[in-house]
């Protein structure tokens, strides 16, 4: 694995060995991205074409409910000053209060954490031995039917969009043979005490993250185990299984582990699926209700809720992939 | 990287099976569709409706047939876009010797990688409520910061040959290097990305479709009638069954098919496509 691909100009830094560099850029380009996260989201409003409040009352247009909102969103200030009083409010976790309800943003967050976080945790637990497991047994069986058998699924499932494939596999396990419920509907938010609803939802969000995950794993691990380290390993004796997961495998990880984090991106995006499908009350069905709604605080809040918790993933997961394979040269 | 270089016929073969009925029914099916019948009742079968109605009482079978054209030329024109933005920019950042420019053209997409698609997506449709051109713009947009870096990092890498050295000292013009030699090196590497991430579009197209981004609540898409009609899921299976599986077999046809044609014709792997990338809509 070189780093030619990775591209970024802190390859050169990383190469030079200059760790403490690469860190100041990395965390730099970082702190970009949250800033912008922040002012992107924060642009929306000010996109809105016309008067905003006119704009968001949509449908019922009545003055008062255009003044209640005028009021709500301070479009009376400049926008410099509600950009740093939403930063300044930010800061202290005060999200704003929904257009449609009135109630903090910051409830509609805490109702709607549960379920995503279960979702992604339970995911997240599966993915990492599922694909490691699945891309060491097609590496080890390179060429064989095993390894074809991984390599064709995964190449095939992997661009299939999560609700068609959800749709389909609820057709053929809740409709045809019964055996698990349709959707998350009459369960509340205690998931857990339901396992049976899980299942499907689960299922659907690992198929594209295992798919990538596991093309990675094996490409990296058949790279490890024909590089010179690896047969020298094998040279002085040492066991074959240990040469695999020893010394090949962390090597192998590298990629996957920053592709780990990446398919944060796609989590992201398969929750906010899953949920509309599977009708689960999380963040994401909490997104496109405000969504549907124009409810600008709430969407907002969720953005930025989004935004950050991918740009801390792809950070944390660029320092892990260093920490695996300091020579590759990680993108920043 | 190792990759087997011999040809792939089964996969190819599989993934033309799986990608033909779906493509062939999604640009000729508007011809053939005729014209609308009289509606039935909501979700029910048979009545002269061979896959019976939808939730309107539309015929399903009509509905598949016109509501493939707008997924596919979406996610082909979307992909289009986003390379004529991502080639210039890609390709300037890599042949310039004036660092500032690079870093002013690349650094701001390095920022942008970072905010996950659809929630960009997802934030423009509140605000702007975009038609399908709209969700064309905006898939592209997405897709522009990966792709002008995978352009770059190709280009970069021929732009770094002797050749080029060469082709400088003679006096060639700036046009005749960078299109002439690097942008013909590099065609091999983009037109493998172009590929996977012609997939990855596809499903941003469908997803967004499905989430109600960029569409009419009752417009012909496979997308919408699998979302529309998923309360009736349970009386009248096929105007979900059809849409889907006609959008799996496009998905994972076209991978399939991608995949075999890129690795039986290449005599060498391309170097980038096995390295981790940060966008996340295209195959690894």
């Amino acid at each position: 694995m070189t780093g030619s691909g990775t591209g970024g100009g802190a390859g050169q830094a990383a190469r030079g060995g200059d760790l403490r560099a690469w860190l100041v850029r990395r965390l730099l380009l970082g702190a970009g991205q949250t800033v912008a996260v922040v002012l992107l989201v924060f642009a929306l409003t000010e996109a809105l074409p016309g008067d905003a409040a006119v704009a968001l009352a949509g449908d019922q247009p009545d003055p008062a409910r255009i003044a209640a909102i005028r009021e709500a969103l301070h479009l009376d200030r400049p926008a410099h000053e509600r950009l740093v009083a939403w930063a300044a409010g930010l800061l202290h976790g005060d999200l704003g209060t929904s257009l449609t309800s009135g109630r903090p943003v910051a409830t509609y967050l805490a109702n709607g954490v549960g379920p995503t976080v279960l979702l992604a945790a339970l995911t997240v637990t599966l993915l990492v031995p599922l694909s490691v497991g699945l891309g060491v047994l097609a590496a080890r069986h390179e060429g064989r039917f095993v390894d074809r058998l991984v390599s064709s699924v995964t190449l095939a499932v992997y661009a299939v969009p999560e609700f068609a494939l959800g749709v389909l596999l609820v057709t053929v396990f809740a409709l045809r043979l019964g055996w698990l419920p349709p959707t998350a509907v009459g369960f509340g938010d205690d998931l857990l005490a339901h396992p049976a609803a899980l299942v499907l939802p689960v299922l659907v969000l690992l198929s594209r993250p295992v798919c990538s995950l596991v093309r990675l794993v094996r490409a990296g691990m058949i790279d490890a185990l024909a590089s010179p380290y690896a047969a020298q390993a094998r040279r002085y004796g040492i066991a074959g299984a240990r040469v695999r997961y020893a010394h090949a495998l962390p090597n192998a990880l590298a990629p996957a582990a920053q592709q780990l984090a990446r398919t944060i991106d796609w989590l992201l995006c398969g929750v906010i699926v899953v949920e509309a499908l599977f009708v689960i009350p999380g963040l994401g069905t909490v997104l496109i209700n405000a969504v549907a709604e124009r409810d600008v605080p709430v969407i907002q809040g969720l953005a930025v809720v989004f935004g950050l918790t991918a740009v801390v993933l792809n950070l944390g997961a660029d320092l892990v992939a260093r920490r695996f394979a300091p020579r590759a040269g990680v993108a920043a | 990287m190792r990759f087997p270089v011999r040809a792939r016929p089964g996969r190819f073969l599989l993934g033309l099976l799986l990608v033909a009925g779906p493509l062939l029914i999604a640009l000729l099916g508007p011809l053939v569709a005729g014209e609308p019948g009289p509606r039935a009742a909501s979700f029910t079968l048979g009545g002269g409706h061979g896959a019976g109605a939808d939730f309107v009482g539309r015929d399903v079978w009509r509905q598949v047939l016109l509501g493939g054209r707008t997924v596919v030329l979406t996610a082909l024109s979307a992909t289009a876009l986003a390379y004529a933005v991502a080639l210039p920019l890609g390709l300037t950042g890599a042949l310039t010797h004036r660092r500032w420019l690079e870093d002013l053209l690349m650094r701001p997409l390095d920022v942008l990688l970072a905010i996950p698609s659809l929630l960009l997506i997802l934030l423009v449709a509140a605000v702007f409520s975009p038609g399908t051109v709209g969700l064309a713009l905006l898939v592209a947009l997405v897709n522009i910061p990966d792709a002008a870096r995978i352009v770059r990092a190709t280009a970069a890498e021929a732009a770094a040959r002797p050749a080029v050295e060469a082709l400088r000292m003679q006096g060639e013009s700036w046009w005749r290097m960078a299109v002439g030699y690097v942008g013909r090196s590099a065609l091999r590497t983009l037109a493998a990305d172009a590929g996977t991430r012609l997939t990855g579009v596809l499903y941003l197209v469908a997803t967004a479709a499905f989430l109600g981004v960029g569409v009419a609540p009752d417009a012909a898409d496979w997308a919408v009638m699998v979302d529309r009609n998923r309360t009736g899921l349970f009386v009248q299976p096929w105007a979900v069954v059809l849409p889907a599986v006609l959008i799996v077999a496009l998905t994972m046809g076209g991978n399939l098919l991608l995949d075999a044609a890129l690795t039986s014709r290449g005599r060498r792997p391309t170097p980038l496509r096995p390295l981790p990338r940060p966008r996340k809509e295209h195959p690894a």
